[in-house]
């Protein structure tokens, strides 16, 4: 699959007063395919804004390269089939929904208005056209935001924290959204905090830290690694020892044990054994590796 | 082009529903509905203080209008992420200052054309004296062309001055390039001078934006001030207010080209 975004040692430096030079994003390797959401993510001060901007070509790189559908940073040309919606982005709020596509679309020259139309009825606010923006609740700010960037029917979108402040009706309205524009094709760059929502709907992520891109692959592999838990009874502690059981954690709990084994073990043939030992087995819970753990693990590993 | 007018526009709906412009601008209206009752308090020629008058009140209101409009802009467009969603679409930097001035100047001619209305009503229908109308007309005419290069000053240092520094440089500019460019214009022709001064001297009248050449038809400020000619005057001030706002724009261009923001 082509690469929709590919950046090389990408690099951007600022000078501090207290310590000189400081690389705020540090020789990046991105690798965004094609027709993918792609969640971007990272603590606080990370680098995710700068690495946007420069992706944008609204700040330059230090040092490294890095490619745009396919065109250099920095080509004036790829802002055509591009679209970016900010954190909490303010819109002119005198203007009305209708108002505001128009505006957007004059910066292309887009003067369609059954377009428009088409684009407030996807984001679901054909009945609030008129209202002014002052008006709008925050979901809705967000929702126009979202139909201004697809004014230019764009082949990449990229969206800082999409969710963030909305409540749960609108987070659920944006994220049937951005997964409506990957069956359309579209590519979507999501930097979020919302790792629950990034596990819903990314088919890939990066973590970046300090500047740093930490981990980057398919959510799939990413979380490989997932625990069983099972709570059993009726057994000794030395039943464990016998079962050879490898990287496990054991608790003692007033029914019996506590126990948790990488999801790759041979759950049945311990099951097996307990019973063999004439013990019961209580429950067996799978706990699924989860983004917010892979996140955590990344993060603290720097601290 | 394009951008640029839609840019200009959004900027214009913008700037008048500020609340703090259209107060300034209420007032300004206001003083100039009672302008015609302090000048029978002057013992000086009633028609003069009263013209005078209604200059000083466009020239002050019109001032503090232009900078307050433009200072705020561009940071303003930036703290908001609005500028984000602007230049990551097919839009050059220069176009979206070009937008926000031209913008700004659109909003100060609605502004002073208000101001304008209000005089011609005053002593053209009221007073039925059309002359000092038209007059009074060719000042704020005159006026318009100062505060669109005060804008233009304005609008560059804000691609690089924080907004309240700016508001204060500005105004400062405004200031001795209206009441003091004369005599900086003097000391600097007088052989006589120190080195020091005539150097300070050479740089407000060479470098500073003479404002004071637009103020001539206020007879309370310049009383003594006699224009010939007074159609290669005004092409005269027009040319210079347009070369001036030219190399501001350029500069600000320049340096916000570079910023990052």
């Amino acid at each position: 699959m082509a690469a929709a975004i590919e950046t090389k040692k990408l690099t951007k430096s600022y000078k501090s007063k207290a310590h000189g030079m400081v690389d705020v994003v540090k020789q990046l390797d991105l690798h965004v395919e094609e027709g993918e959401i792609f969640g971007f993510l990272g603590p606080n001060g990370a680098g995710k804004t700068t690495t946007i901007k420069m992706l944008l070509s609204i700040i330059e790189p230090s040092a490294g390269e890095g490619y745009v559908l396919g065109k250099e940073l920095g080509d004036f040309d790829v802002h055509k089939i591009i679209s970016y919606v900010p954190e909490r982005p303010y819109y002119y709020e005198y203007m009305t929904g209708m108002e505001i596509l128009k505006f957007y679309g004059s910066l292309f020259g887009i003067t369609d208005t059954a377009r428009m139309d088409m684009l407030l009825e996807k984001v679901n606010l054909h009945r609030d056209k008129t209202k002014t923006i002052s008006q709008f609740s925050k979901g809705m700010q967000q929702r126009i935001g979202l139909a201004q960037a697809l004014l230019n029917d764009p082949k990449l979108l990229f969206l800082d924290e999409p969710t963030g402040g909305l409540d749960p009706i609108a987070h659920r309205e944006i994220r049937d959204l951005i997964l409506s524009f990957r069956e359309e094709g579209r590519t979507v760059f999501i930097s979020s905090h919302e790792l629950s929502e990034v596990e819903l709907i990314c088919d890939r992520v990066a973590i970046i830290n300090h500047g740093v891109l930490e981990r980057q692959g398919k959510l799939t592999e990413l979380l490989k690694g997932g625990r069983v838990e099972m709570s059993v009874s009726g057994v000794k502690r030395g039943l464990f020892e016998d079962m050879k059981l490898t990287d496990s954690n054991i608790h003692e709990i007033p029914q019996g044990f506590l126990f948790d084994v990488p999801e790759e073990s041979d759950i049945n043939s311990i099951v097996d054994g307990v019973r063999a030992h004439g013990g019961a087995i209580i429950s067996v819970v799978p706990r699924k590796k989860r983004l917010e753990d892979l996140f955590v693990e990344t993060v603290s590993a720097k601290k | 082009m394009r951008p640029i007018i839609a840019i200009a526009k959004a900027t214009v709906g913008e700037a008048i529903r500020r609340r703090v412009l259209l107060i300034i601008l209420f007032v300004a209206v206001m003083l100039l509905f009672v302008a015609p009752l302090l000048g029978v308090l002057s013992a000086r020629s009633e028609k003069t203080v009263l013209t005078g008058f209604v200059l000083g009140i466009v020239q002050l209101s019109s001032a503090v209008i232009a900078i307050t409009l433009t200072v705020y802009m561009l940071p303003n467009e930036v703290e908001r992420r609005t500028i984000y969603t602007i230049i990551s679409k097919p839009v050059q930097r220069y176009q979206f200052l070009l937008g926000k001035y031209f913008g700004a100047v659109s909003a100060l001619a609605l502004m002073m054309g208000l101001m304008a209305c209000v005089t011609i009503i005053e002593f053209g229908i009221l007073q039925n004296d059309w002359a000092k109308g038209v007059e009074l007309l060719q000042g704020i005419g005159m006026f318009f062309i100062q505060m669109s290069l005060l804008a233009s000053v304005a609008m560059c240092l804000s691609t690089f001055v924080a907004p309240l520094v700016n508001f204060f440089l500005t105004g400062g500019i405004y200031l001795i390039g209206t009441l003091g460019y004369a005599f900086f214009d003097s000391f600097n022709k007088n052989p006589n001078a120190p080195a020091f001064s005539k150097g300070l001297a050479w740089f407000v009248s060479t470098i500073l934006p003479n404002f004071a050449s637009y103020n001539v038809q206020n007879k309370l400020i310049n009383p003594e001030t006699m224009i010939t000619n007074p159609v290669q005057y005004a092409v005269n001030a027009v040319i210079y207010g347009a070369v001036y706002i030219m190399i501001m724009l350029i500069a600000g261009m320049l340096i916000f080209d570079r910023r990052e923001v």
